[in-house]
């Protein structure tokens, strides 16, 4: 079962990952050609806004300052750098919503299965909206990508690896709040 | 101020910041004189106009999404405003595009241009983009679709005045959230006045740079220094919404009635000159007589 300063610090990382998220999507908006990537990733900026946010306000309900967010281990931020740094808009939107988006899905659902799902409702609640806005993302990849089959990465091993490399580094927890834990 | 790097093109002597990504069926230009007029008379102008929409809002997501970019600092609650600001935007290029199928247009048809990303992202300070773009771009936008609501309406146009109206509701948000963060911030840090007047100045000089000059025509031929400035009445009701003062209001009115009165004069003086001038070239030609075989 977690503490009250786990089930925070877990809060917290996974704001960050939205922040990050949310910039990432932000950044690509004005660098992406395609107007209907371009137009997607606009959309789902506020989609992670709003996730980064609700996870803030839960921060403040466990003993962390409001809108708290805290750094994951390094090599998850160095994840985060590379999709960010992603150029071409097939690589983005196979990186995004193939690899990015279903690999923090399966980090979150690793949570609820760690944390008491009554004595943390509220972050089970938030998380169970996370997973129904995750499922609409891909769906309107999807979408975009049967219209606009070119956008597609065609290149499975690409995804694969991409997948993996996230998948390598395990718990994404700080290493500080890891040994705190502990302690 | 922040530190960011701003990559910039030089237009008639002044600096843009350079274009967004944009497909290659697009051609992206930068001065009137490369575009269409603006009008909805006849099905290509509309179509040309629904066209220009769908970049408008194409740029205002851009603009907002690089605001949350270039100020990963700004209030948690203003990022929250402009990352809604990014999906209202979206959705309008959306509303637009239907709209543009309905009429049977494409993409590429007509050309674009980015001129609003191209001035509002050459400012390093956030008060300044919020000013410029949201509270004097949008703003105006206010006026702007208030009027083109109610000429599509005329038209018989229902469609499109109903996609105006939806649009000009969501684009009050936008500016209200902007009046309302430039209060604070210039409250937290006087600094941010400067800024914004810094960069109202900077805007005054490119959009004088921009104006078309005497001779100088649209890609249909239309004279577009006589045009002059297309006039739309200040939408009071929707600017109040937006969290415009009663002061600003006023200032705004008396403001909008000058330049009226000035146009007016300057209008009255160049169709005077144009008149003169012609003849001129009458009593020249009569003077010249028949010419010699």
């Amino acid at each position: 079962m977690l503490s009250v300063k786990l089930r925070g610090q877990n809060v917290a990382t996974f704001r960050f990952i939205a922040v990050r998220l949310m910039e990432t999507l932000a950044a690509w908006v004005p660098t992406t050609p395609e107007m209907e990537a371009k137009l997607l990733f606009g959309e789902h900026i506020w989609d992670c806004a709003q996730h980064a946010d609700a996870f803030g306000k839960r921060t403040h309900e466990l003993r962390l300052p409001l809108q708290h967010s805290m750094k994951p281990r390094e090599d998850y931020v160095g994840f985060l750098g590379r999709l960010a740094s992603l150029g071409p808009t097939v690589e983005r939107i196979a990186g995004f919503y193939r690899v990015a988006l279903p690999r923090l899905g399966a980090r979150l659902r690793l949570y609820l299965g760690e944390t008491d799902a009554l004595m943390d409702a509220p972050t089970v609640r938030i998380i169970e909206r996370i997973f129904a806005d995750q499922a609409r993302m891909i769906r309107q990849s999807e979408e975009l990508l049967a219209e606009f089959p070119a956008l597609r990465q065609t290149d499975e091993r690409w995804v694969r690896d991409f997948a993996a490399e996230e998948s390598a580094i395990g718990a994404i927890l700080a290493a500080e709040a890891q040994a705190g834990a502990h302690a | 101020m922040n530190d960011i790097a701003i990559d910039t093109i030089e237009v008639r002597g002044i600096r843009l910041r350079r274009d967004p990504a944009r497909e290659p069926c697009y051609k992206v230009v930068r001065l009137l004189t490369e575009m269409r007029s603006a009008g909805i008379e006849t099905p290509e102008a509309l179509r040309e106009f629904i066209h220009r929409d769908i970049n408008n809002e194409v740029q205002s997501t851009e603009i907002a999404a690089q605001m949350l970019v270039d100020f990963p600092d700004a209030p948690w609650e203003l990022r929250m405003c402009l990352a809604r600001q990014c999906w209202d935007e979206t959705r309008h290029a959306w509303l637009y595009v239907r709209r543009l199928k309905e009429l049977g247009g494409y993409r590429g048809e007509f050309p674009i241009t980015n001129s609003e990303w191209g001035v509002t992202c050459l400012f390093k300070s956030l008060p300044a983009r919020l000013a410029i773009q949201n509270r004097a771009f949008e703003a105006g936008s206010l006026d702007v679709f208030y009027k083109m609501a109610k000429a599509f309406r005329d038209k018989g146009d229902e469609r499109s005045a109903e996609l105006t109206e939806a649009v000009l509701n969501d684009e009050i948000q936008h500016v209200r959230f902007a009046n309302h963060w430039i209060k604070q911030m210039v409250q937290a840090n006087p600094r941010a006045l400067l800024e914004i007047a810094a960069a109202v100045d900077e805007v005054n000089r490119i959009m004088r740079a921009m104006t078309p000059q005497e001779g100088e025509y649209s890609i249909d031929g239309v004279a577009l220094a006589a045009v002059g400035r297309p006039n739309f009445d200040i939408n009071v009701p929707d600017r109040a919404l937006a969290a415009f003062s009663g002061e600003e209001l006023e200032a705004m009115l008396r403001k909008e009635e000058e330049r009226r009165v000035w146009e007016a004069e300057e209008r009255r003086k160049y169709l005077e000159q144009t008149r003169l001038e012609a003849q001129m070239r009458s009593q020249e030609l009569a003077g010249a007589g028949p010419s010699d075989p």
